[in-house]
């Protein structure tokens, strides 16, 4: 028995010695380390090739990459990020970029030291706080209507069109929907992501123009919430949890019982991929006016980080250079920020969708949530309060007014 | 056995692995969330900054503590008596030398091999509404089945449910182990003595069992509270709540929320609750856990 | 007469427990069925129960394409190494607890118990920092060397050590043998009961880790199988083929090592004469 503990430790002891990555010559080299999540499910490859890209431009540069799933990374970072080994580089998309910059874990960029002449402007402004940038953002993306041509052929439904409203869309998900049992017209989903934007197409919005109170309850925002709901309860031609039966909204569309379907152009490369149907996209009809979503991920630099320039380079790079724009257009990999012309008619170049126009022109309407820092507790806070409208247990009314007063009550400067 | 200075050092020898261990990957952080759950600390910024007991009095005063707790209780008193009865039933079973048995006691063990993942994210599409498994197989016998994880009077139960399907091969046996330790000569002598097998289970196996007993009520105990991975995968605290239970709430607070202060005061209240509980077991086990 | 009754009541145990099994595996046919679907079936309207064309597509994707192998390779020696470690350290803490009497020692035993109970969400970034410190992070050991407190395991052996006659342990002692004989010789063999179970249960644990070697292990080359798994399951959409595939390729080793532990287990009951 001793001997074996004996050599257990021995490997132990061994297997320590061998964790510690051997000390190659690399003096005049510098090593970031980059954590990202959008890269995994399918676009590792692709990052692969930015880095390696980015190598070309600066070889005393190495970059150890990091794939997590994006269930994890957030638990993951933070876990770093407290225990004070944050990676150099690492991603955060709009809703985490908040509370990172505002708590102090990442660092204000100087960007006069590199190229982000190409960069679309209001992704730029998105990371910024006071006029300075702390973040890079490196793809955007909008929300568009997608639909399932060959249901609408077989309804007898004219295509969408860009000046489609909520009205011309119910109608033609009606249409659709009598086609089958198990035929769906029209999927948006009922949560505070989906509401904040709803109510801006009727005019409404979650607080007022200088987002000091929260205007949840009004009439605005009680109309679009009964016209969501009705959807599910009266029309039924978007199925409730029961109907859906634990399936995705996109495995809905994809299983083709689904008619039309609001969601992000970073359905393109999976419902390319799986759909054997054809499909093309609309900007997405408004109640009143026309609004969509606008979701960025971006590149920072954490503010412990001991190789701060180098980091910015690489950020820079992947955010702002031509060629890794490219290689992301190629990939279908949602809309890179630096729209040059020739990635412009790369992304252009990829069908389907089509219409790809749409999704430029969908850019007209972007609308963003309430800047805050306690953002997550508010939408979850909501989200209880819509699904309460959703099974019928309080109206449109009752749930936002019930909504307004918890929410003013907890959250309330 | 006595102790002895010999044995003192013995004592300690043999110990100290567990000891240093439970030092410095049990003691050290327990500590470091006591004090954490006195501060308001946000995990990515800063220092945390001392509050004192306001993390405890918002938790105390908030409706939602009590839901889960309320939560929580409906789990145990439902998964406890559920999965030692069921797991008793099968082991005594088990205890049979009946000739094949043994593939039984391979084929039930499977589930308890699964990741709870891979097993939750199964059981969200047995248990879904319409398509799922469950309900089509209701539908044969004619009955019509609620819409399992999206209904609130129903969202517990399929947890409890899905937990009994994981655990009962593991705590069979447990409990088998536990029957397979008493003396055969015992039954023989009480078979001579002409005692029905009713009687056989209730005066010798299970009095004999309780030790095993007690370790596996112990263990539920605490698996109730630490109930975790198929809520999140299953229900994520939904419908409205119906679900949420105290981890699941450390975890949102801490994690999503950037709230580890608060997150770690939920979390020193629940090591409080489990502690009294468990230090009930012992003292009530003196009743009846008997020792040879 | 009473042959024949003794037979019955086998036959009706043995049918009971063929439909506890059944009930059981149901949604394991369910998981199978899936992972043999390609991705257009997965989500057919009605339902395919058996699918209609086998595809082997995700086994494919999980054995050629993804670093099946290496992460097999990761995911066996650190569950491996963390069963040792727990089962040496929690043997040796359980002999004391079982036949020791010394001061505080339930009040040890009291604070071991409650420290099973708070959850790793809030002590995780405490035991990290620990790690950290230690120069253990993004190494093998610094997923093993927690294992080596296992209050479930000391408890389990504890309650079963109890029950072993002192008389084996005071002859033992009259004859001249030392402690750690007696623990070697005596206490290990009479627990082997309690310590294939707990193998078997160690090791399926560690097995399907998820947290620590995902928080520890930075490298991708170091990744375990559950690790690898979940990356299936990404932002927007979640393979369920393959990640069905991959769970229950992910479950043979631990089937086998159950297997053999069964097996052992009942042996251990037969030939080591428990008292």
């Amino acid at each position: 028995m001793i001997k074996k503990i004996i050599l257990l430790l021995s490997f132990v002891l061994l297997m320590a010695g061998c964790s510690s990555t051997p000390q190659v010559d690399v003096k005049e080299k510098e090593t970031i380390t980059f954590l990202n999540y959008s890269s995994n499910g399918g676009q590792e490859a692709t990052l692969t090739a930015m880095v390696e890209a980015f190598n070309v431009a600066y070889p005393d540069i190495i970059v150890e990459v990091e794939t997590l799933g994006y269930a994890d990374y957030f638990t993951q970072l933070a876990t770093r990020v407290a225990g004070g080994s944050a990676p150099d580089v690492f991603e955060l998309n709009i809703e985490n970029f908040r509370a990172y910059a505002d708590k102090g874990a990442i660092a204000k960029l100087d960007t006069s030291s590199v190229d982000i002449s190409q960069i679309y402007p209001k992704t730029l402004t998105a990371f910024q706080i006071a006029g300075e940038q702390y973040g890079l953002p490196t793809k955007f993306s909008n929300v568009v209507l997608i639909y399932n041509k060959d249901l609408f052929d077989q309804a007898g439904v004219e295509y969408p069109t860009a000046d489609w409203t909520w009205e011309d869309e119910l109608a033609a998900a009606e249409k659709i929907r009598a086609l089958g049992d198990d035929i769906y017209g029209i999927f948006r989903p009922i949560q505070t992501w989906e509401f904040y934007k709803t109510v801006a197409q009727n005019g409404g919005s979650m607080m007022n123009a200088d987002q000091t109170t929260f205007t949840l309850n009004s009439s605005e925002n009680v109309e679009a919430l009964s016209m969501m709901v009705a959807r599910i309860n009266d029309s039924n031609v978007t199925p409730n949890a029961e109907q859906m039966g634990g399936m995705g909204d996109w495995d809905l569309f994809k299983s083709g019982r689904l008619g039309m379907i609001v969601t992000g152009i970073w359905a393109f490369g999976d419902f390319s991929a799986n759909c054997d149907f054809d499909w093309d996209i609309a900007v997405e009809p408004g109640i009143k006016v026309n609004a969509t979503h606008f979701f960025s991920d971006a590149l920072v630099v954490s503010s412990d980080s001991k190789v701060h320039d180098a980091a910015t380079k690489f950020a820079a790079f992947i955010s702002g250079s031509g060629e890794a724009a490219l290689l992301r257009a190629n990939a279908n990999w949602d809309l890179p920020v630096a729209l040059t012309d020739e990635v412009e008619a790369a992304y252009m170049a990829i069908t389907p969708p089509a219409n790809k126009q749409a999704v430029f022109d969908s850019l007209n309407h972007l609308v963003m949530p309430p800047s805050l820092e306690y953002f997550n507790m508010v939408a979850d806070e909501l989200q209880i309060y819509l699904g309460k409208a959703v099974s019928g247990e309080l109206t449109a009314q009752e749930a936002l007014d019930q909504a307004q007063a918890s929410v003013s009550s907890k959250f309330s400067k | 056995m006595k102790t002895t200075t010999q044995s003192k050092w013995i004592i300690l020898l043999f110990l100290a692995p567990s000891l240093l261990g439970f030092i410095v990957f049990s003691l050290i952080p327990i500590v470091s969330a006591l004090y954490l759950s006195f501060t308001s600390w946000d995990v990515i910024g800063g220092a945390p900054e001392f509050i004192g007991l306001k993390n405890y009095a918002s938790i105390l005063f908030s409706a939602e503590f009590y839901r889960v707790i309320l939560n929580t209780l409906k789990y145990i008193s439902l998964y406890i008596p559920g999965i030692i009865v069921s797991s008793l039933f099968v082991a005594i079973m088990f205890d049979r030398d009946i000739k094949g048995i043994g593939l039984f006691r391979v084929l039930l063990f499977i589930p308890v091999l699964t990741s709870w993942v891979a097993g939750s994210i199964i059981w969200r599409s047995v248990l879904s509404g319409q398509y799922g498994l469950m309900n089509n197989l209701l539908a044969i016998v004619n009955i019509d089945g609620p819409s399992w994880l999206t209904d609130k009077s129903w969202a517990m139960i399929a947890i409890v449910m899905v937990s009994i399907w994981k655990d009962l091969g593991f705590f069979s046996l447990i409990l088998f182990g536990g029957l397979r330790g008493i003396d055969r000569s015992i039954y023989e002598a009480a078979r001579i003595d002409g005692a029905s097998s009713l009687k056989v289970i209730t005066r010798i196996t299970l009095p004999l069992l309780t030790p095993t007993l007690f370790f596996v009520l112990i263990t539920t105990l605490v698996n109730s509270f630490q109930l975790f991975p198929q809520i999140m995968v299953m229900t994520g605290g939904g419908p409205d709540g119906a679900t949420q239970v105290m981890v699941e709430r450390i975890y949102t607070y801490g994690f999503r929320y950037f709230q580890m202060g608060y997150a770690s005061a939920l979390a020193i209240i629940l090591l409080i609750i489990i502690v009294t509980i468990t230090l009930i077991q012992l003292v009530l086990q003196k009743k009846w856990v008997y020792y040879e | 007469m009473n042959k024949h009754k003794l037979k019955l009541a086998d036959k009706s145990i043995l049918l009971i427990l063929f439909l506890i099994t059944l009930i059981s595996l149901g949604p394991f046919l369910w998981m199978i069925s899936t992972s043999f679907k390609s991705s257009g079936a997965l989500m057919s309207i009605p339902i395919e129960w058996i699918p209609n064309e086998i595809s082997f597509k995700s086994y494919e994707k999980i054995i050629i394409e993804l670093p099946f192998l290496r992460s097999l390779f990761n995911s066996i020696l650190i569950s491996v190494f963390s069963t040792l470690l727990t089962i040496i350290s929690a043997s040796m803490a359980a002999f004391i607890f079982a036949k020791f009497e010394f001061k505080h020692k339930n009040v040890l035993f009291i604070l071991f118990l409650a420290s099973m109970m708070v959850p790793l969400q809030v002590t995780g970034i405490p035991i990290f920092i620990i790690l950290m410190k230690l120069k253990l992070i993004n190494s093998y050991v610094g997923v093993i060397v927690p294992t080596v407190f296992n209050v479930f395991a000391i408890f389990l052996l504890r309650q079963y050590m109890r029950n072993i006659s002192n008389e084996f342990i005071e002859a033992a002692l009259i004859d001249g043998a030392s402690y750690f004989q007696i623990y070697y010789r005596i206490i290990i063999p009479m627990s082997i009961v309690p310590i294939t179970t707990l193998i078997v249960i160690n090791f399926m644990n560690y097995w399907n880790d998820y947290f620590w070697p995902l928080i520890i292990l930075t490298d991708p080359k170091k990744m375990t199988l559950p690790i690898m798994l979940s990356k299936l399951n990404s932002q927007y959409a979640t393979e369920y083929n393959t990640l069905m595939a991959g769970s229950l390729i992910s479950m043979i080793p631990i089937l086998i090592v159950y297997m053999f532990a069964q097996k052992y287990f009942i042996r251990g009951i037969q030939e080591g004469g428990v008292k």
